[in-house]
Formats: structure tokens, sequence, C-alpha cells
């Protein structure tokens, strides 16, 4: 893919470059015409070499204007330094004609300015900007923002429509489940469903097969219980005690 | 007891002196979630690649916690609960006694559930000296499951199980796995809540782990 691109631009570079090389050559001609048969040239020899260079310049625009030209309009050429120093490599290329990439050539080479016509359209849009009264330019933009605003939200609503649509058509199936979640929570948080003699939450026969071992030999912790109605009185105190001392409370 | 002439620094000095450093790692930031046991292999699979301790495998746990409470007979105030936590899979490991203060959500700006939450190995003998204070077990369960880590935080994923009196097979609670990211941390550091958040949106959307106060779904119908 990559590389398809590339020969296509390599290809449209070339035919652009000879088309431009036919120009120089037609304007090349048409100088030394004038430069050594000013005495003689007539009127109609004269316009002959201008429709030459005339086709030469629409060959080369519709070149550019075709569809071959599309991945040359992505391309930026970025001027990343600027000199005064008299460039050899440059001179030779040009045929000495740009000795250094200087400030005063670099707007016009490289149309670092924007188009003339462009130009003037954004000097009239200025003008015009500048008489308007600040009311009716905050109106203006506060009428703009909410048409932008209403744009913002017709597209993401559609995009929402369109993920969750996706989503169902892609058979995603929900990974969790609120309810479970609140049911853990409260499990772990207040014992809910794990004190003794009360229902479980799900019915059983869901403990997947194999999940840990065999309780029996669990820890003294669990069947204590029965431990626990001796010595009142002296639990009593305890408490109070316990209680005085807790910072936590 | 020599004749030591200056006072000998004592465990509750050093105690009051941490707390006033404010260097004990006392608030428990929190965030819960569930993840249902069909999806929960590609949550354990996307937790390995996000966390720390990716070579050595994911750590299991297997616990059993009970959890006690001590009531004050003359004040109506509520319990104080303290829970009990063993390693059933690791019996030379110190039982873990845990007090848990209550949640506070703050407002909804705020990223994660904040507890207090204290921590402390004991021996074998903490059972006992609970019912001799007058502790009353209130419930018991028992977690089974997987723990991660990503820096200060922790991930657990694990299921929770009724324990049963008889010999059946532990009962699950529900076709869920609980998921919890947690980091304990000194007062006021709130920042870390941030963390926890960028980390849970990481598990969208495949958990959706959010600050749940228990107490008030306490009081809901079961679903």
């Amino acid at each position: 893919m990559q590389q398809r691109e590339e020969k296509q631009l390599e290809n449209t570079i070339q035919a652009i470059l000879i088309r431009v090389n036919d120009l120089k050559g037609a304007i090349q001609a048409l100088i030394t015409k004038l430069e050594t048969e000013y005495e003689t040239i007539n009127w109609p020899t004269f316009l002959d070499n201008y429709a030459i260079l005339s086709g030469h310049l629409t060959a080369l625009s519709k070149i550019l204007q075709a569809e071959l030209a599309t991945s040359l309009r992505s391309r930026i050429v970025l001027p990343l330094q600027l000199g005064c120093e008299r460039d050899e490599s440059l001179a030779r290329l040009t045929e000495g004609r740009v000795p250094a990439c200087t400030h005063d050539l670099v707007p016009d080479l490289l149309r670092t300015k924007p188009e003339p016509q462009a130009e003037q359209r954004l000097h009239q849009f200025n003008h015009k900007a500048s008489t308007l009264s600040y009311d009716t330019a905050q109106k203006q933009v506060a009428q703009f923002a909410k048409v932008v605003s209403h744009v913002w939200e017709i597209i993401s609503k559609g995009r929402e429509d369109w993920e969750g649509e996706s989503m169902r058509s892609a058979g995603i199936q929900p990974t969790h489940i609120l309810a479970d979640t609140h049911a853990l929570v409260t499990a772990v948080g207040t014992g809910k469903g794990l004190r003794p003699g009360m229902p479980s939450i799900v019915p059983a026969g869901i403990g997947g097969p194999g999940m840990g071992p065999s309780r029996g030999q669990a820890p003294q912790m669990g069947p204590s219980t029965p431990a626990m109605p001796k010595a009142p009185s002296a639990i009593k105190t305890n408490i109070k005690s316990a209680n005085q001392i807790h910072p936590y409370r | 007891m020599s004749a030591a002439n200056a006072a000998p620094i004592t465990a509750t000095d050093s105690l009051s002196q941490a707390l006033k450093a404010n260097i004990i790692p006392n608030q428990e930031y929190l965030l819960q979630g569930s993840v249902l046991d069909s999806a929960v292999e590609v949550l354990l699979h996307r937790l390995r690649g996000l966390c720390d301790n990716v070579d050595a495998g994911p750590e299991t746990f297997d616990d059993q916690e009970v959890c006690f409470s001590l009531r004050d007979p003359i004040q109506q105030t509520a319990p104080l609960m303290l829970r009990v936590r063993k390693a059933l899979d690791a019996r030379d490991m110190p039982y873990q006694l845990r007090y848990i203060g209550q949640p506070d959500l703050g407002d909804k700006n705020r990223p994660t559930v904040v507890r207090s939450s204290l921590d402390i190995a004991c021996s074998g003998m903490l059972i006992e000296f609970l019912n001799e204070l007058g502790c009353r077990i209130e419930f018991e369960y028992s977690v089974k499951g997987y723990m991660f880590r990503k820096g200060r935080m922790k991930i657990t994923v694990a299921k929770v199980f009724k324990i049963s009196q008889s010999s059946m097979p532990p009962e699950p609670i529900s076709q869920s796995y609980l998921v919890e990211l947690s980091v304990l941390a000194p007062q006021g550091q709130d920042a870390i809540g941030e963390d926890m958040r960028a980390f849970a949106d990481q598990l969208r959307p495949l958990v959706q782990l959010d600050k749940i106060d228990y107490k008030r779904l306490g009081h809901m119908a079961v679903t």
C-alpha cells in the first residue's frame, strides 16, 4: 500500500517535472528570440511563441488539477531555515537563479504567504469585522455558538446510537451486574445473607465444582459460639473498660 | 527494670509520635465492583497486563473472615465491629484483626470511598480473647481469589462464600466475583484517589468500580 503510493507520487512528480522543463525551454526560446532576433521578429511568430507557452501552462495545470495530484495536496514543504549566505548546492540546482534561501524569496517561492486573492478577501473580512459594533458581534457569536452546540449534540447523539448498536450487534455480553455488586458489598460489609439461619441470596447449586478444599477442619473460629454465654458479669465490666479506652467510638 | 534516668521511650510514646507525624496509613481509599463468573478470566488477563507482579503470576488467597461485634449495654449506640481474618491456604500465617470505620462517600467530586482502617497481626489466641472481651460473632464468610498490585494500589478479585455448618461445600453468595481496588494511606493523601479512578477507568467496561455505600444498600430489598 505504502509502496504503491510512493510510486504513484514519484510518477506524478516526474510528469510535472517534464512539463515544467518544457515550459522552461519554451520561455528560454522566447527570451533568446527576443534577444537575438528583435530586429527581424514579426508579430505572428511572437504570438506563436506565446501560444506554445500557454499550451505548456495549460498542460501543467491539468496535471495539477487531475486526480494524480491529490497526494501532493497533503504534502507540506516546510522551510526549516532561512539564511542570507550563498548556498552552492541550491544555486546549482536552480542554475544560478536562487543563490540563497533568503527572506524575500521564500514567501513567493514556497507560498508561505496566502494567495493574493485570498489575502484580498481576508482584508475585506477584517475590514467588515472592524466596522461591526460590539453588540452585533456578540449576538452573532452567541448565535454561532448555539448552532455549533446544536450540531455537536446531534453528532454525539448519533455516535451514541451507533456505538450502542455496534455493541449490540457484536453480541457483547454484560460482564457485570449491578445487583451482584450490591449483594456482594452488603454481604461483606454488613453480613447480609451470611448470618446463620438466613436464606442465602442465590439458590444453592451454583457453587462451582472444585472451589476450594473441603472445609471440614476449618479453623477454630467458626464453631466457637458456645463459649460465649459464660461469665456474663465479668464480661460486662470488661466491656465498659474496653469502651473507655477504645479511641474509635 | 534497670535504673534508667532518662525516660525510656515506650511503645505508647512512639505510637503517639507516629500519630502526630501522620505517617500511619490508617485511611483506606476504596472502590468496589463485581464481575460475572463468565468474564472473570478476561478481567484477570487484563489485570495481569496492567499490574506490577506480572512475572510471578497473580497471587492467590483463600481467607476466612469472622466479624465480631462489641455492644455497649449502657449507650444504645451502634456496636463496634471487629473483623478477624485467617488464611486457610497458609495456616502458619498470623490472624489479622481489623477495624474498619464508617465509609465516607463525600460529594460526587471525591473519587473514592474513604474509611479509617486499622490492621494488626495476632496470634491464634485472638478468638478466645475477643470472646472473653464480650464480642459476639455476627457473621462469617470465606473469600477465595486473586490479588494484584499496582504501585500502592491493591486489587482483589475474589469469590465470597457462605460458610455452611454441615460438610456441604461452601456456597457462593452470587454468580459474580467481588472486585476491590484499595490503597492504605495516611490521612490527607487524597491525590491517590485520582490515580485509583484512572486505574478503574482502564478496567471499564469489564468492571464498573464505584463508590458503594453498603449502609444505604442494607435497607434496600435484595433483588
